[in-house]
């Protein structure tokens, strides 16, 4: 598969021209395992299967060396997916989310969606039982974790079918993954994270404390990490309708450094709340983005 | 501080547009939806402090900026003692003395070529604005521009006349105090010799300042005050310094030397001129060169004549007898019939008494009219003493009053009116020769007014007159004849060189004494000001400067 074939490297607004959600996810996906020679969330749920001859690609890694010693050969081990992993993938809807810098880009919500939904599926195809959260200020649709057939649709209708919502408040999402996810599994928080800071930490750490794994994705639109404008402007916030008259040249270098001071303050917390952390822009491929969580 | 142009001031109210724009211009800025406001208010919140501060500093840069540029358009003068400072539109009238005593030598310089330096250097300060008047040692006031007035200045040269300092300075201050120029100054380029500052003194007009070059010491100088012709003898008057020493005299006739003697300053030498014959003969009398040449030579001009042959007619009387007969005996008069004196003209030349007996009044006056004399004896006159003809206060008890209309012809004067007229080859006295009559015979002015009756009234004897001017002759003539002279030579208080005193060039003038090194820094120089625009402009630059980097690199 050439590189031009790789929807997952391609720009997400090219990527995003092919079709829906559906397709995107789909496309992604297969460029993405394709890339990749190994088990993208490795330590979860995979048992040793069989041996198979090396092909060049093959993680180093994974080589027997105890047959290599034996008869010089280079075999590889095989592991066998199990299917008693169960993630739960948490899609910010709330207003902000709709929102984009250009309009060639993809609104945040949109880069939010398709990301989901190829993780989704990526987790599906390792017959992981996946659910699926919409919220805003409450929760909007819950996906509960299920592995069966039809599940990826289910997964695709919450993504899609939830309407844009209003504010943002996690906790309420946040705090129904525990009644859905008894056992240690994965929490996927997708969000642009506009919302308080440490109510949502709270609730992250409970569920750290609960053994899940928890990944926060952090949505920005490109336009949000650095301020640019005519030359005085009225920026309105679209959830709570403040707004406020600025001159973005003037405050540039200010609010670039609030947004390096909030993105390192999340970064900080989460690490020490064993939390993964990644700060994605919706011009980022997504391929890009599903390899960091690997 | 004064301002070039004044009006411009008036823009210094644009200094209250950028707080003007800042209080007024409420813009509505486009709205535009932005979801991390939370980012930008904590930027804001974090900023407000250096922002304000920013606004501010930005807010007075930009009106000290209208304020400088505004300032600088106004061309700001300020006091300077620098020397290219500019000075604002001044009237400047320029006094260069190049009278004679300029062309003293003075430690190896020329007085004039010192004095022109100074001028120079003053004329090429002027600006265009600038109204200028050069006043020279004939007294004319001249109005030019820098560039004429600097010719002017370099073809004078030094002048065998006189300048009245006080008159030319008057003169100056006169067209200088009538400019509307702020700033009015009289520049006195002089040696500054006492002598020129004789009369009064000068009653300056309000603002005009008078500056004058600081005197140098003089060195002694000598010079020919005067010289005539005098009884066969040359009488020279020395002048120059007072207490200059001894100086050889000497007197030339046809290139060559006639006579030689000593004479001190303001003390007179006779020296003998001999019989040269009759004539018109031209001396030159001339002492030693010294620093100043121009008056070391002055020419001398007489008219020698054989004398008169008078003869005495009827009624002369016996004091003209008396008289004449000391003339015969001095070689003035020989006996004949050139002239006559008597009551009534005779043929030729005639001096003639009102007759004794007043009834014969009247055929003198027609023999007077039948020689077509103008004059003629009126009505007896009134008593009064005798004015004219070198003679003067002596009394007058019993006069003829002349009647006539050429007060040219006149003489000498009674009361007022003629009493010695001279026309036509006839002399008319208005009293007889007699002590009953005036006191005259009995004077000892009496023998040489007789001398100038005969000698020079009745024959018509030429006059030598004396002009200032270059040392030169030039004769009068009527047709053939020359009837007349004038010797032209400078004025003798040229030659004494001594600077008046400091006090006295004050109190004349009203003018500050400035040297030489310092004159052309000081003209102007009563209100010299720099022009502050380029350093404001300057300052405007950094102003902008600043404004940029506050409002670009803050950022």
């Amino acid at each position: 598969m050439t590189p031009r074939e790789r929807l997952d490297l391609l720009d997400p607004t090219e990527v995003a021209r092919l079709g829906g959600v559906e397709i995107v996810a789909e496309g992604v996906v297969e460029g993405f395992l394709s890339g990749l020679h190994r088990s993208p969330f490795r330590g979860f749920s995979v048992e040793f299967t069989e041996h198979r001859a090396y092909q060049p690609g093959d993680e180093p890694r994974y080589l027997d060396w105890r047959i290599l010693a034996r008869s010089d050969r280079l075999f590889v081990k095989q592991f066998e997916e199990e299917t008693n992993l169960r993630a739960m993938i948490l899609l910010d809807a709330s207003r902000s989310m709709s929102w984009r810098g250009a309009p060639e880009r993809l609104t945040k919500r949109e880069y939010a969606q398709r990301l989901a939904a190829a993780l989704g599926l990526i987790l599906l195809r390792q017959r992981d039982a996946t659910g699926l959260i919409t919220f805003d200020d409450a929760v909007r649709d819950v996906v509960p974790p299920r592995v069966k057939s039809g599940q990826w649709r289910r997964l695709l209708h919450g993504i899609v079918a939830v309407p844009e919502g209003r504010g943002t408040a996690a906790e309420p999402a946040l705090r129904q993954v525990t009644s859905l996810l008894v056992r240690r599994g994965l929490v996927v928080f997708i969000s642009d994270l506009l919302l308080d800071r440490s109510l949502a930490l709270v609730a992250l750490r409970f569920l750290r404390h609960r053994g899940h794994q928890v990944v926060v994705l952090h949505i920005m639109d490109p336009a949000e990490r650095t301020l640019t404008g005519p030359p005085e402007v009225r920026f309105r916030d679209p959830e709570s309708d403040e707004s406020l008259v600025v001159r973005p040249r003037e405050l540039a270098r200010a609010y670039r450094d609030a947004v390096q001071h909030e993105i390192a303050a999340w970064r900080s917390a989460c690490r020490r709340h064993g939390i993964s952390y990644h700060d994605v822009t919706t011009d980022e491929p997504f391929g890009r983005v599903l390899r960091r969580l690997t | 501080m004064i301002f070039l142009h004044p009006l411009a001031l008036l823009g210094i109210a644009a200094a209250a547009i950028p707080a003007l724009l800042h209080l007024f211009q409420r813009r509505v800025p486009p709205e535009v939806e932005f979801p991390p406001l939370r980012y930008l208010s904590e930027a804001e919140r974090r900023s407000a402090r250096r922002l304000r501060l920013r606004h501010l500093l930005l807010l007075l840069l930009r009106t000290a900026l209208i304020v400088v540029v505004v300032l600088a358009a106004a061309r700001p003068l300020v006091p300077s003692h620098r020397s290219g400072a500019a000075h604002p539109p001044t009237a400047l009238a320029l006094v260069l003395d190049n009278s004679l005593s300029s062309g003293a030598v003075m430690g190896g310089q020329v007085t004039l070529d010192r004095l022109k330096t100074a001028a120079r250097a003053v004329l090429r300060q002027a600006s265009p604005d600038d109204r200028l008047w050069l006043v020279l040692a004939d007294g004319v006031v001249r109005a030019d521009g820098r560039e004429e007035l600097l010719s002017a200045l370099e073809s004078a040269t030094a002048e065998a006349r006189r300048l009245d300092l006080v008159a030319a300075v008057r003169a100056a201050a006169q067209v200088v105090g009538a400019d509307p120029a702020v700033v009015r100054e009289v520049l006195v380029i002089s040696d500054l010799q006492g002598t020129a500052l004789e009369s009064d003194r000068v009653s300056l007009p309000a603002g005009v300042r008078v500056l004058a070059l600081a005197p140098r010491p003089s060195p002694p100088n000598r010079g020919i005050d005067a010289a005539r012709i005098a009884s066969g003898a040359a009488v020279v008057t020395v002048g120059g310094t007072p207490g200059s020493g001894e100086v050889p005299v000497t007197l030339r006739l046809r290139g060559r030397d006639v006579g030689r003697g000593l004479a001190t300053a303001g003390t007179t030498v006779t020296l003998p001129v001999g019989d040269p014959g009759p004539g018109w003969w031209v001396g030159e009398v001339a002492v030693e060169p010294d620093e100043l040449r121009a008056d070391d030579r002055r020419l001398v001009v007489w008219h020698a004549v054989p004398p008169a042959r008078v003869a005495v007619g009827s009624g002369a009387g016996p004091f003209v007898s008396a008289g004449l007969e000391v003339l015969r005996a001095g070689g003035r008069v020989a006996d004949g019939a050139g002239v006559t004196i008597a009551d009534r003209p005779a043929t030729g030349a005639s001096v003639v008494l009102p007759p004794a007996d007043p009834a014969l009044l009247g055929q003198v006056n027609r023999a007077l009219a039948a020689r077509g004399v103008g004059w003629r004896f009126g009505p007896a006159g009134t008593p009064g003493l005798i004015s004219g003809a070198g003679i003067e206060g002596v009394p007058v008890t019993r006069r003829q009053r002349l009647d006539g209309t050429d007060s040219g012809a006149v003489l000498a004067r009674v009361n007022g009116e003629p009493w010695v007229v001279a026309a036509g080859g006839i002399v008319l006295l208005g009293s007889r020769l007699d002590t009953a009559w005036t006191a005259l015979p009995t004077t000892p002015a009496f023998v040489p007014f007789l001398d100038g009756l005969v000698n020079r009234f009745a024959r018509g004897e030429t006059v030598v007159e004396e002009r200032e001017g270059p040392v030169r002759v030039a004769f009068r003539t009527v047709g053939a004849d020359t009837v007349g002279a004038i010797v032209y030579g400078p004025d003798p208080r040229e030659s004494d060189l001594t600077p008046a005193e400091p006090s006295r060039i004050r109190s004349a003038l009203g003018a500050e004494l400035v040297a030489d090194d310092g004159f052309a820094e000081a003209a102007f120089a009563g209100l010299r000001r720099a022009d502050m625009s380029g350093l404001l402009l300057l300052v405007a630059l950094l102003l902008a400067l600043a404004e940029l980097a506050a409002a670009t690199l803050a950022r």
